[in-house]
């Protein structure tokens, strides 16, 4: 389970790009850099899209002006769709890397993964934001429901670091 | 079973994103006592189910009205809320396509039609088949090989009624 002071395990990420699918590794991202990571349930999404994504959005600036190297957005969906996802949220303008946990690999080796089949929700993410320094987490904001983004939200997880 | 002409499909239900949010839909229910074109592919967002594959249905949508069906249904293993912004995003919507999430796999599953592309980021995706159904039973079926866009077309089943 996903805690502070926790290192976190590697993983691999697909990614969509004009070249050709090709894969980036986590922990080579989060050695010696100061990272923010935070996971959403699912690209499209009415949280998502409408107020975390954008949280992010608005704040990716301020983030980098407190030392971060890099901000992450990671969510349980295809590379495909977290291309498009970012570009028409704003997130690849303003810096934002979207890594697709395709597999839910990662996202199940923190115990962070939850089923909601009604919704067509399967082993997706639960929703929270941290801040990972050297591959360490040093702050996390962890939502209670998966509806909700509050502590999650960027300005939240700003103001904390 | 294995896609075959003469046989029924399986019972099946997918999830739609309606007005009131992810809502269920019972496939046996639309295809009982009509005629229905179905067509699957790997997944909203890819590269040729974008540029191709729905496309072909868009353009061929009112010549399947022309010949009596009554209704084009896309089926991919994606939850609700990506293919309602690939629905909207393709213009398939607004050709009067319906999308229906198979979320888990099971009906594509079902159908032996499931495949898996770690590098692409595409678990237990579905391969390109398009199917005329009367009734529920399979008149006509254009299953393409994995990775290949062209009998599952709209023009070649169009073609083959």
């Amino acid at each position: 389970m996903l805690t502070e002071r926790m290192k976190l395990p590697d993983a691999t990420f697909p990614v969509s790009t004009d070249d050709g699918p090709k894969t980036v590794n986590l922990s080579a991202r989060l050695n010696g850099r100061r990272v923010v990571i935070f996971a959403v349930p699912g690209a499209f999404t009415p949280t998502c899209d409408s107020a975390h994504m954008p949280s992010f959005v608005r704040t990716a600036d301020a983030f980098r002006q407190k030392g971060i190297d890099e901000i992450i957005c990671i969510s349980v969906n295809d590379p495909h769709v977290m291309r498009y996802w970012g570009r028409l949220t704003g997130a690849a303008d303003a810096g934002i890397s979207l890594f697709a946990d395709a597999g839910a690999d990662f996202t199940r080796a923190i115990g962070m993964d939850y089923s909601n089949p009604e919704r067509g929700m399967l082993n997706r993410s639960r929703r929270y934001a941290m801040l990972v320094e050297d591959g360490v987490v040093t702050r996390l904001h962890l939502e209670e429901a998966t509806g909700v983004c509050e502590i999650s939200g960027g300005e939240a997880l700003l103001a904390a670091i | 079973m294995t896609i075959s002409v003469g046989g029924k499909l399986p019972e099946a239900t997918f999830v739609k994103l309606g007005a009131e949010g992810p809502e269920s839909v019972s496939l046996g229910a639309l295809l009982a006592g009509r005629k229905v074109v179905l067509f699957a592919l790997p997944g909203a967002y890819t590269g040729p189910c974008s540029t191709s594959h729905v496309p072909s249905f868009i353009r061929t949508a009112d010549a399947f009205r022309a010949k009596g069906v009554e209704e084009i249904i896309c089926v991919s293993v994606n939850d609700p809320f990506v293919l309602k912004a690939w629905g909207e995003a393709t213009g398939a919507t607004a050709a009067g396509i319906t999308f229906l999430g198979d979320a888990d796999g099971a009906f594509t599953k079902e159908l032996k039609m499931d495949f898996t592309a770690p590098h692409l980021g595409l678990i237990g995706r579905s391969n390109r088949y398009a199917l005329v159904l009367e009734d529920g039973v399979i008149t006509h079926a254009n299953i393409d090989k994995p990775g290949v866009c062209d009998i599952s077309t709209g023009e070649a089943l169009l073609a083959a009624l």
